[in-house]
């Protein structure tokens, strides 16, 4: 019969797990039972909704960066217009861009978030 | 001229990012610690690191030395560097994250299950962070030149030891602390002197000369061609979610919604640091705008105090600048080589902590050695190169293999080859067609708004070609991507 460990307490302290780098094409890939066909509709659903969501927001983004180089490119008139001295121009790209882009973000971030609400409501 | 408050602050970064490092040091054990930090960092924490290691030199110097040179065209840099954070969190932070992948080479290896694939997409992460350490060592160099008259291979050889020093005795979890201390470091050295300079300026003598020379400075429109421009957005929006040491930070992330809160947040903070780089280039293209023809626009921040202000107030001032650019070459620097020494140790040394060590240390001299053999570029455009060459490459395997089905592992080889030999070559012809403005030469030197869609195509023909090797357990890792944790759906 093996000795008592001295510690009462070394049985019930989770053990420290070493995680170490996998070697070459052994990654858990998910397996299990093969997941039922409605299950795998609705993750396409999921998936399909993100896309579509992320694609819209960033071709908002990109029409309107676009557009503005194309504006400013066509209508250079408008760095005659200034404010504080201060060309048009300068500040639409210096300071007001920012806040639309994080917009962008925060509404894409909720949006994200009530689709995969919207799966797990469906798939549960 | 050897000024000694500004090697003060430069020994005060130094030390503190060593210490920091070192105090991070008796969490760090495990071979998961040196990598990711074990995934056990805030959002808030975790985009202020993501935030220090991402706003480098080409965003502390560069930017304003860009306004300099180029006027409202280098307006384009600071927005193109944050919304390509934008991109990153529409299209990859809360997939990237659920894949459990903690380098790139292991999403190919986890979608494909294809040697070939990593080992390309190693080679590329290799290529690419090497790529971004050489202008920071170029901006290290410059900076300790101009600060304190050293000769230009010391502040590279600085930046490098401490960088190695740091790395080895610490890893990720110790590089996130040194990370998040250093964006607000930044942050508070450009802030400090752009306010104090312009409450010294507004109450100056002759405010309507000064105001009137603003408009005349500022006015003319931009450098760049409307071609170049449209590039240069585009390099910067798809090259920013292919970047090897800002990927790295998505997996410490707990949860893909997580990833997604970190991202936006980190939206706010490079918004709010951008506004300092863009009002230090207007002083700088009031003040001192000869920097422009002499090729040390880069200078810029540097400079500046010195030429607004005298005696100690320019000296303090200085020295805080100095300090800051260093900031910034660490910690970009040491974010690229934990990326460069995990893809290095992973594919030469089985992953071990020993062979991270190891590759540390290559990965932090092979870059001192190019640095020391090219010369400087102006920062913004070099960075700007390798983000056309990230977008060209790495964006169309992320953006496909996260969102496309039919993506194959012949197709994704394709097209980064395709992407890097086009990009890449364009970019080395580039180097010899100097002075000629026509439209071709701006085809070659910013190749990103062809060379992007090119790979892309590429890829996506290629892998209908090939479309009996589509992986058959697709539909998992897609699930897996993009199903959400079960503990999202409480917070």
């Amino acid at each position: 019969m093996s000795r008592q460990p001295t510690d009462p307490f070394a049985i019930q302290r989770p053990r420290r797990v070493r995680v170490q780098a996998p070697d070459d094409a052994t990654f858990p890939i998910p397996s299990g039972s093969p997941e039922h066909s409605a299950d795998a509709f609705y993750v396409r659903q999921l998936i399909r909704s993100q896309l579509r969501l992320a694609v819209s927001v960033a071709s908002g983004i990109i029409v309107l960066l676009v557009g503005i180089t194309v504006l400013l490119s066509f209508w250079p008139a408008i760095t005659e217009m200034a404010l504080f001295s201060i060309p048009l121009p300068w500040w639409i790209l210096g300071v007001g861009v920012y806040p639309l882009i994080i917009m962008a973000g925060v509404l894409y971030n909720l949006s994200a978030v009530r689709n995969e609400r919207r799966y797990r409501s469906i798939a549960r | 001229m050897t000024q000694p408050f500004s090697v003060i602050a430069l020994l005060v970064v130094c030390l503190a990012t060593v210490l920091v490092a070192v105090h991070g040091l008796r969490l760090s054990r495990t071979t998961s610690d040196f990598y990711v930090a074990s995934r056990t960092v805030r959002p808030w924490w975790n985009a202020s690191a993501i935030g220090g290691e991402y706003l480098s030199a080409a965003s502390f110097l560069g930017v304003a030395g860009l306004i300099v040179v180029s006027g409202q065209s280098g307006l384009w840099f600071p927005i193109g560097y944050t919304a390509g954070y934008l991109m990153l969190l529409l299209f990859v932070a809360a997939p990237l994250r659920r894949s459990q992948a903690y380098t790139l080479p292991d999403f190919a290896q986890i979608r494909f299950a294809s040697v070939p694939l990593r080992k390309i997409t190693t080679y590329l992460v290799v290529l690419i962070c090497l790529l971004y350490i050489v202008p920071q060592m170029h901006g290290a160099s410059l900076t300790l030149t101009v600060a304190t008259g050293l000769p230009d291979w010391a502040g590279p050889l600085l930046v490098a030891t401490v960088v190695c020093l740091t790395v080895v005795s610490g890893g990720m979890r110790s590089v996130t602390f040194v990370q998040a201390f250093q964006y607000w470091l930044k942050l508070a050295a450009l802030v400090v002197p752009t306010i104090f300079l312009l409450t010294r300026l507004i109450p100056g003598n002759d405010p309507a000369l000064r105001v009137q020379q603003l408009g005349e400075r500022l006015g003319g429109g931009g450098s760049m061609g409307l071609y170049e421009t449209i590039s240069i957005i585009i390099a910067l929006l798809f090259g920013t979610l292919g970047l090897p040491h800002v990927l790295v930070r998505f997996y410490t992330n707990p949860t893909g919604q997580a990833a997604r809160s970190t991202t936006v947040i980190v939206l706010g903070l490079l918004s709010f640091f951008y506004i300092w780089p863009v009002a230090l280039g207007i002083l700088g293209r009031l003040f001192t705008p000869d920097l422009g023809q002499t090729g040390n626009a880069d200078a810029t921040v540097l400079l500046l105090p010195g030429t607004i202000l005298e005696g100690l107030a320019a000296d303090l001032l200085t020295s805080v600048v100095v300090g800051g650019a260093f900031a910034a070459f660490l910690s970009t620097t040491s974010g690229l080589v934990v990326s460069l020494a995990g893809a290095v140790s992973q594919e030469f040394f089985a992953g071990t902590v020993r062979g991270f060590k190891i590759s540390t240390v290559l990965a932090t001299t092979a870059p001192l050695l190019v640095a020391g053999l090219t010369s400087s570029l102006a920062l913004a455009g070099a960075i700007g190169n390798v983000f056309a060459f990230t977008a060209s490459t790495i964006c169309p395997l992320l953006l496909l293999g996260i969102w496309w089905r039919q993506l194959t592992s012949i197709g994704a080889i394709a097209g980064m080859l395709t992407g890097a030999i086009s990009c890449a070559l364009s970019l080395l012809v580039s180097g010899l067609l100097t002075g000629s403005d026509s439209f071709w030469v701006a085809l070659i030197r910013q190749p990103a708004a062809w060379s992007v869609p090119l790979a892309f195509l590429v890829t996506i023909l290629v892998s209908l070609a090939t479309a009996k090797r589509v992986p058959r357990n697709v539909e998992r890792i897609l699930a897996r991507l993009h199903v959400p944790e079960r503990s999202d759906l409480h917070d």
